[in-house]
């Protein structure tokens, strides 16, 4: 015999429900755009500058990018992703870069959905595959 | 039964908290612009199959856009000059691909609309009407090449046997975004002219979907982030400032909120009126005789993406030591010869070209006779001179080419380019059967005789607009290596040296 849920638990299960679509809708609401120009502005840059080796969105596939960005090891390892969103990052490139003077009061998490909406759509396999410019 | 209170209020507290958070922070709260959101309609609430499926849901509402579109360069791809010229892409031909007719297939992605594949497309159907091209906030909607500009809703394997697979579009979250025009939107199109990034303008490209403030000081997406219809401020779906109609000199004011104007928006006066140098009122001196765009567009192709210079199809059809279709790259990676093409010269951060321009462009039409000499074919011709009261100087770009014609009639030859036939000149690489099958498609005749000629046509350099720290200062012109022609635009020499 299967035991009927209280009404309690399936309000519970409800909520999560609700909780799980709000959270979606959180993840839609990133700003793709956003994500796009602190991507090429600071990152690509950085990458041009330091580097000379800027990696295209379209070089990984969008599981690849959300492993990386999971992963969070930059530089294979040698510091985090999350570093170079950070605020301090940010305030510490700002008066060169443009881009992280403008978002120097943006929430952390904020600006990492961003680039990470603008690295699934522009990702090799995304729906809107983009090179470096 | 208590556990399942104790995790309804967590769950609660979880659903709750993010509200409470953002309800509290109003650094965070976003500030809804529209006051429609589209997700709520009914009518954007099923599952889309088709382009026209979605335009009969917008429609609903906004009864009369497509009577709107109908109207526009956009959709009918036709204007008369006022020279009476029958011009727009459905007439001219240029010397990139050439010419639209008998490759709509392939070309009209770019339509703002769906189904134009032939001459039999209904232009007065108002569901073919594509809404979303231009009112896409996503960045995913798409027209795969050889659709006429119908869109993919399903995986679809294309062109059919290819294994080539078309990963489909969810109209549906597309339609519940739409919003307001962006560069992205324009750019879909405007930025790929003349058959890819940056081919044809020279000044768009896409660079400026995200540009910086040293390639454009309106679009810098940091700062002002002017969107296209920011100046091409547009009325009941028309978009001013057209290639086709363009002001060359505007003595008017400022536009000022609210008031009414019949002149063209998009001018730099029309903004900054004609006093716009406040520190150096000297500078204001050159304005009756240099369009702004000269001293403020000091190259153009700034943001890393070349445009071409030149363009010679005589050299298509080459093949390989393996037989296949020959392609060419530059030590940059840049593609630079391709069987399908020919051979292109390409360029960055290039210096423009400076002529006298009055707004009157003439333009060699596939009707018209054309002969073979040592002089190029203008495609195009921007009129103007030194004293005629109405003309400036203008920053262009000059696109240089060979291009097929025919050398029994003497007229530019539309050349069926596109198509999965056996005439299309980029599957079969003939140019006789190519251009018998163009010629035929727009009842021209054709001698059976294809020859190349050489060709120039000129376009205004006008966007990638410089900080003002960037713009030409004197000696740029007036210096000893100056770059302007003087002699080329009617001078002894420089003006400034006393030489006119």
């Amino acid at each position: 015999m299967i035991k009927k849920p209280s009404p309690a638990y399936a309000l519970s299960l409800c909520l999560l429900g609700c909780g799980l679509v709000a959270s979606a809708a959180h993840a839609a609401d990133s700003d793709w755009k956003r994500g796009r120009i602190y991507y090429r502005q600071v990152c690509t840059a950085c990458h041009t500058a330091e580097l000379k080796k800027p990696i295209a969105p379209n070089d990984r596939t969008q599981a690849e990018w959300a492993a990386y960005l999971k992963a969070d090891k930059h530089g294979k390892g040698k510091d985090t992703v999350k570093h170079y969103f950070s605020s301090h990052y940010r305030d510490s490139i700002k008066a060169e870069n443009a881009a992280a003077a403008k978002y120097a009061n943006l929430p952390e998490k904020d600006l990492i959905e961003d680039v990470r909406a603008f690295l699934h759509k522009s990702a090799k396999d995304g729906d809107s595959p983009a090179g470096c410019s | 039964m208590r556990t399942g209170i104790f995790m309804a209020a967590i769950m609660a507290s979880m659903l709750l908290a993010p509200a409470a958070h953002a309800a509290s922070d109003p650094a965070t709260e976003k500030l809804l612009k529209s006051t429609s959101d589209h997700t709520k309609f009914k009518a954007l609430q099923q599952k889309f199959n088709s382009g026209p499926e979605v335009t009969q849901a917008c429609l609903s509402c906004h009864t009369e856009a497509s009577k709107q579109i109908h109207k526009t360069q956009h959709w009918k791809w036709e204007y008369t000059s006022p020279e009476g010229q029958l011009l727009g892409k459905k007439s001219v031909i240029n010397n990139f691909c050439t010419s639209v007719a008998s490759n709509e297939a392939a070309c009209n992605i770019c339509h703002i609309g769906y189904g134009w594949k032939d001459d039999k497309f209904d232009f007065k159907s108002e569901i073919n009407v594509d809404c979303l091209v231009c009112h896409d906030t996503t960045g995913n909607y798409r027209k795969p090449a050889g659709l006429a500009g119908n869109v993919v809703t399903k995986p679809m394997e294309f062109p059919p046997g290819s294994g080539s697979m078309i990963k489909p579009i969810d109209l549906k979250r597309i339609a519940q975004a739409v919003g307001k025009t962006s560069r992205d939107n324009c750019g879909a199109c405007h930025f790929f002219g003349g058959g890819g990034d940056g081919v044809k303008h020279g000044d768009m490209d896409s660079s400026l979907a995200s540009p910086d403030k040293a390639l454009d000081v309106h679009m810098d997406a940091l700062g002002l982030n002017f969107s296209c219809a920011t100046c091409h401020l547009t009325q009941g779906h028309q978009v001013p400032g057209s290639r086709y109609a363009p002001t060359a000199q505007d003595k008017g004011d400022a536009h000022l909120r609210g008031k009414e104007y019949t002149s063209n928006p998009t001018t730099c006066q029309a903004c900054h009126g004609q006093a716009p140098h406040k520190k150096i009122a000297k500078l204001n001196d050159h304005t009756d005789k240099v369009a702004c765009q000269t001293c403020h567009v000091p190259t153009y192709a700034r943001g890393s993406v070349a445009t071409k210079m030149s363009w010679d199809w005589s050299t298509a059809g080459r093949m390989g030591p393996d037989g296949k279709p020959l392609t060419r790259k530059d030590a940059k990676g840049r593609v630079i010869y391709t069987a399908a093409k020919g051979d292109f010269v390409l360029g960055e951060n290039v210096v423009p070209d400076y002529l006298w321009f009055n707004g009157r462009v003439k333009y060699t039409l596939r009707t018209d006779k054309v002969e073979k000499s040592d002089q190029p074919i203008r495609i195009n011709h921007f009129e103007g001179s030194a004293g005629d009261g109405k003309s400036l100087i203008w920053p262009v770009k000059i696109m240089r080419g060979k291009q097929a014609y025919d050398p029994v009639n003497k007229t530019l030859a539309v050349l069926h380019m596109a198509g999965n036939d056996d005439t299309a000149f980029w599957t079969n690489f003939n140019w006789e059967r190519a251009v018998a099958v163009g010629m035929a498609s727009v009842g021209a005749p054709f001698s059976g005789k294809v020859d190349f000629v050489a060709t120039e046509s000129t376009w205004p350099i006008t966007h990638m607009v410089a900080p003002a720290k960037d713009a030409l200062r004197c000696n740029d012109c007036h210096g000893k290596d100056g770059r302007m022609n003087w002699k080329a635009l009617g001078y002894a020499g420089d003006p400034q040296s006393g030489k006119k």
